[in-house]
């Protein structure tokens, strides 16, 4: 693999020399959001309804595309958007490149369809395993399927280490100093040698804000769309034939613990409410 | 003989709840299908904990290294590789912590074994393992497969079993594994430090009546009106991960996986629809209440009693009553 | 340049920094607003003044600087066009971005589901037209009216009223979306005339005679900003003012309460319609109504406009001095007109705790309750 470090990482910045300049991949995906969505099952019994749901970056994601601007705003370089999914993912790619991404690229074939964590790994894997980066940033997880697992695994794809649940970046000496967010509000410290990737938490940084001009203007920008050929795949690697594991069904939970529900107006409400408390004995 | 080994998770000389609720999901896959159940933990100076899982199990592999005083993923993959590969155990249950996120993914890949994570159930049904886990923020769940493996691996959500000791103990046999590292291993990842949240005035987690607020409340400016209704029925408050994800509460505050676990006689939970790393963090409460606009919001399946409204309409109201009731 | 269209468009060079305009703004108490200096900088450098301190967001929009403006300049605009920089550049105050961001996602700015839009209205059977229908009035509810639970009992209000007077409306439902009037105000003109769009192709599916608006945000821009709208747009206590001259809006009950009324920014100093919601109010039997000392074009802002809603300025609110000046007046309600002032008003009651001495209502609320 090759990366920049070995070649030009020194740029002048208001006339002093810094080192470091960082080329960075972040990969994206594009969610239906369903936090107030009544949640149905489509007729494959494999899916869920997504008609009317509106979609956007992944949350998680978005973190890490305003992780890598800041980074390349303090370090030069280059950001480049990659992100597996049919046309639609161009929206949320879009996004980036408004945002300030410098390239944005899509890998897509229908047979990419059922893909699961470790092969949309494996695709994004056979675009990067051919760019020059310094740094790869994910998101730590999805917030449809929930997996996180995409980021590590093209780690170990890449042959390259890998820090996971990311909450502070520092780059220096071609090394990258995160925090990583553990339970109970601790965190651990760690030092990852460049290249490496990054699975991105929330709140790590505020992500900025991008206007619906800017967004317009980014649509006249060209995202490369890559195939199955130009990824050099067979169809027998990828989507469920590729696929070590296989969503075999989908189903609404069971509710397991009865909640009583309290009816009735605030002031009704109020009372039974009032009622359960003292014969807890917690009132 | 058929194997299912679970990885040990410690962190700061203390094994974590995750160990023993895997150990004991796993003990009920053992017995469905006749498996020998073995546990693997790596560390330095762990051989009390050696004991205690002896008693889960019905064997201790146990690897030493002053190196991995602290987890690191690059060892621990190391580590695992070989006993895996030597061993070859059906299954490889791994915690869905910060631990097992950073280690699944990329120990799975390397033995080419499938994984999948975050399961909150596993069964094996004519020789076929079927794991379920959530996704849409726990609105529906899904059933996940296999292709065929000699080894097929998971990561298991916090909370998702729970932990029960073996009676009698199983007093398993505790097996020394020398160390495969060298500092080569450390070449490219190293632990550096634990840094503490700073904590505040208010420790929510030992607190008796606690009122968490969520999403809901859509503007900072509305939090002090769940902080009156905190007052008048003499709890804390606290929040859910967007809460302080948005810098409208300090972190000490946040209830979840990645905040603070409570257990308090009384939780509140306002405006929160009830994401699994904050339900794992409430599941030792006495009473739980729920006010949410969302009657099928995830966290009315742990509440005991539930009230499906606006909490702008229902919380002012309630405050009222509540100190109404205190003043007689 | 830029700076050359802004001093054209808002003809700044007729300014003469006579300074009415930062000595009548309300904000200065609060925040190192001035905007007469503003307006000097540009004129002065013909470089658009970029400012990025949190006062640029404190501007409510309310006008007064341009009711007073003795050369009939619209000082106000000149923030916007601030704020239309800052949103260009990414610098915006988290919880705007997430408002703007929820309007382009959702169609409305509360961050809630579009599909949840019409739910305030579940059993009241209201109809949604069907493609071409010609629609004698459609009342365009707004975003606050949909999804804030105080000010859904507004909205149902005015339902109510509007079956009373037998009135075969119609309402969007889940497809109505925002009128964009804060997200102009917010700086986002991109996200505006997206807005704009999206809103003439949907009133064009249908023939429209008479809108009506909960909101006077809503009933502004749509008069002001909407060039493409034909038909007849009114604030609904012009339309009620309407039916009462035509003996059609006729009060059954008595409202026995001395009541005050609060001048929305948006309808009063905007749009002039001051006289529509007294003669209400005089209108309804039992009805004592008396003036604030600062009524009409004086009436104080609640701080509601200009994206406010989403953006807090630290110190006393304004709605607070206001509740204490209705107070004052030994009026038991104070009636307004406009789901930012409802809220924010209530708010000031309960900050000031004056819950026992004065309440907040909607004229809307007041006249479901008499006919």
């Amino acid at each position: 693999m090759q990366s920049l470090h070995e070649t030009e990482n020194v740029f002048i910045k208001n006339g002093v020399m810094v080192v470091e300049k960082m080329d960075i991949i972040v990969c994206v995906k594009h969610v239906p959001d369903t936090a107030e969505a009544e949640v149905t099952i489509d007729p494959s019994g494999r899916d869920i309804k997504k008609e009317g749901l509106p979609f956007d970056i992944n949350e998680w994601d978005n973190y890490a595309i305003e992780e890598a601007l800041l980074l390349k705003e303090k370090h030069g370089g280059k950001v480049t958007v990659i992100t597996v999914g049919p046309e639609e993912y161009n929206e949320t790619l879009r996004k980036c490149l408004a945002k300030g991404a410098d390239e944005a690229i899509r890998l897509y074939d229908e047979s990419f369809k059922g893909s699961d964590g470790y092969t949309t790994a494996k695709i994004l894997y056979s675009a990067i395993k051919n760019m020059k980066f310094d740094l790869i940033l994910t998101g730590a997880m999805a917030g449809d399927d929930g997996y996180a697992q995409v980021g590590v695994t093209l780690a170990e794809m890449l042959g390259i280490p890998h820090a996971s649940l990311v909450k502070k970046v520092e780059v220096k000496d071609g090394w990258v100093k995160v925090n990583r967010e553990l339970e109970g509000g601790l965190e651990e410290v760690a030092e990852v040698k460049l290249p490496a990737v990054l699975a991105i938490q929330t709140g790590i940084n505020e992500p900025r804000y991008v206007s619906i001009a800017g967004i317009r203007r980014a649509a006249k920008k060209e995202i490369k769309v890559l195939g199955l050929a130009e990824l050099g795949l067979s169809k027998e690697e990828v989507g469920e034939l590729g696929s070590p594991t296989r969503l075999e069904r989908l189903f609404i939970p069971e509710v397991t613990k009865k909640v009583e529900f309290l009816t009735g107006d605030p002031s009704e409400v109020a009372s039974k409410l009032a009622n359960v408390l003292k014969e807890k004995g917690v009132l | 003989m058929v194997e299912v080994l679970v990885l040990a998770e410690h962190r700061k000389g203390e094994l974590r709840d995750i160990t023993f609720e895997m150990l004991t999901g796993a003990r009920k896959i053992c017995d469905k299908i006749g498996a020998d159940l073995t546990v693997a933990l790596l560390g330095f100076n762990v051989k009390e904990f050696a004991k205690e899982l002896a008693d889960y199990a019905k064997q201790v592999l146990i690897v030493e290294d002053e190196r991995i005083k602290e987890f690191n993923s690059e060892a621990y993959q190391k580590i695992l590789a070989k006993i895996i590969g030597e061993r070859k155990p059906l299954l490889v249950m791994i915690g869905h912590t910060a631990i097992g996120m950073d280690l699944a993914p990329s120990l799975a890949t390397s033995l080419n074994i499938p994984l999948t994570t975050d399961c909150i159930g596993l069964d094996f049904k004519d020789g076929k393992l079927y794991a379920i886990r959530q996704i849409y923020s726990g609105k529906v769940n899904a059933e996940i497969t296999f292709k065929d493996a000699e080894t097929y691996m998971v990561t298991i959500r916090s909370g998702a079993f729970q932990p029960e000791k073996p009676e009698p103990p199983m007093g398993g046999g505790i097996i020394n594994i020398p160390s495969p590292l060298t500092d080569e291993d450390f070449a490219v990842k190293k632990f550096v430090e634990y840094v503490e949240e700073a904590k505040g005035e208010i420790d929510i987690s030992a607190a008796d009546i606690v009122v968490s607020v969520g999403r809901g409340i859509k503007d900072a400016k509305n939090i002090p009106l769940v902080e009156e209704f905190a007052k008048a029925v003499g709890g804390v408050l606290a929040c859910s991960r967007p809460i302080v994800d948005k810098g409208w509460l300090p972190k000490d505050r946040q209830v979840g996986i990645s905040g603070k676990t409570v257990k308090p006689k009384l939780y509140i939970a306002v405006g929160i629809s009830g994401a699994f790393q904050h339900l794992a963090g409430i599941k030792g409460s006495g009473v739980i209440i729920a006010v949410n606009k969302d009657p099928k919001a995830p966290i009315f399946r742990v509440a005991d009693y539930g009230i499906v409204d606006d909490l702008f309409k229902v919380i002012p109201v309630l405050k009222d009553k509540i100190l109404e009731l205190k003043g007689k | 340049m830029a700076e050359q269209e802004i001093l054209q468009r808002l003809n700044l060079l007729a300014c003469m920094q006579c300074g009415i305009c930062s000595g009548s703004c309300p904000i200065t108490v609060k925040a190192p607003l001035n905007i007469r200096r503003i307006i000097r900088e540009l004129v002065l450098t013909r470089k658009l003044p970029k400012h990025k301190e949190e006062y640029i967001w404190g501007c409510t929009t309310c006008s007064t600087c341009e009711v007073r403006c003795p050369r009939e300049l619209k000082p106000y605009e000149l923030l916007i066009d601030i704020r239309n920089w800052l949103v260009e550049e990414g610098e915006v105050p988290v919880n705007i971005r997430d408002a703007l961001e929820s309007v382009y996602k959702h169609g409305n700015p509360w961050g809630r589901a579009r599909s949840k839009r019409s739910e305030w209205a579940e059993g009241l059977n209201l109809k949604q037209p069907t493609q071409g229908e010609k629609i004698s009035l459609l009342y365009f509810v707004g975003c606050a009216p949909a999804y804030d639970s105080r000010v859904q009992e507004v909205a149902k209000a005015l339902v109510k009223i509007f079956g009373k007077m037998d009135e075969d409306f119609r309402f969007l439902g889940n497809d109505e979306t925002c009128c964009g009037s804060e997200i102009y105000s917010m700086g986002e003109k991109g996200l505006f005339e997206w807005l704009v769009e999206e809103n003439q192709n949907l009133f064009n599916k249908y023939a429209i005679d008479l809108m009506v608006t909960t909101s006077p945000h809503c009933f502004n821009i749509f008069k002001t900003r909407y060039p493409e709208i034909k038909f007849e747009v009114q604030h609904y206590t012009q339309y009620l003012c309407n039916q009462l001259e035509k003996g059609k809006l006729k009060f059954q009950e008595k409202f026995e309460a001395t009541v005050t009324y609060h001048d929305p920014c948006f309808l009063g100093k905007r749009n002039n319609i001051f006289e529509e919601p007294r003669k209400i109010l005089e209108t309804i039997p039992g009805i004592k109504f008396v003036e604030m000392p600062r009524n009409k074009a004086q009436s104080l802002c609640c701080e509601g406009g200009g994206g406010r809603m989403w953006y807090d300025l630290p110190g006393e609110r304004l709605a607070e001095a206001r509740i204490m000046e209705a107070e004052s007046t030994g009026a038991e309600i104070i009636v307004t007109s406009c789901p930012f002032c409802l809220i924010n008003l209530e708010d000031a009651v309960k900050t000031t705790g004056k819950e026992e001495k004065i309440k907040v209502m909607d004229l809307a609320e007041i006249v479901a309750q008499t006919i």
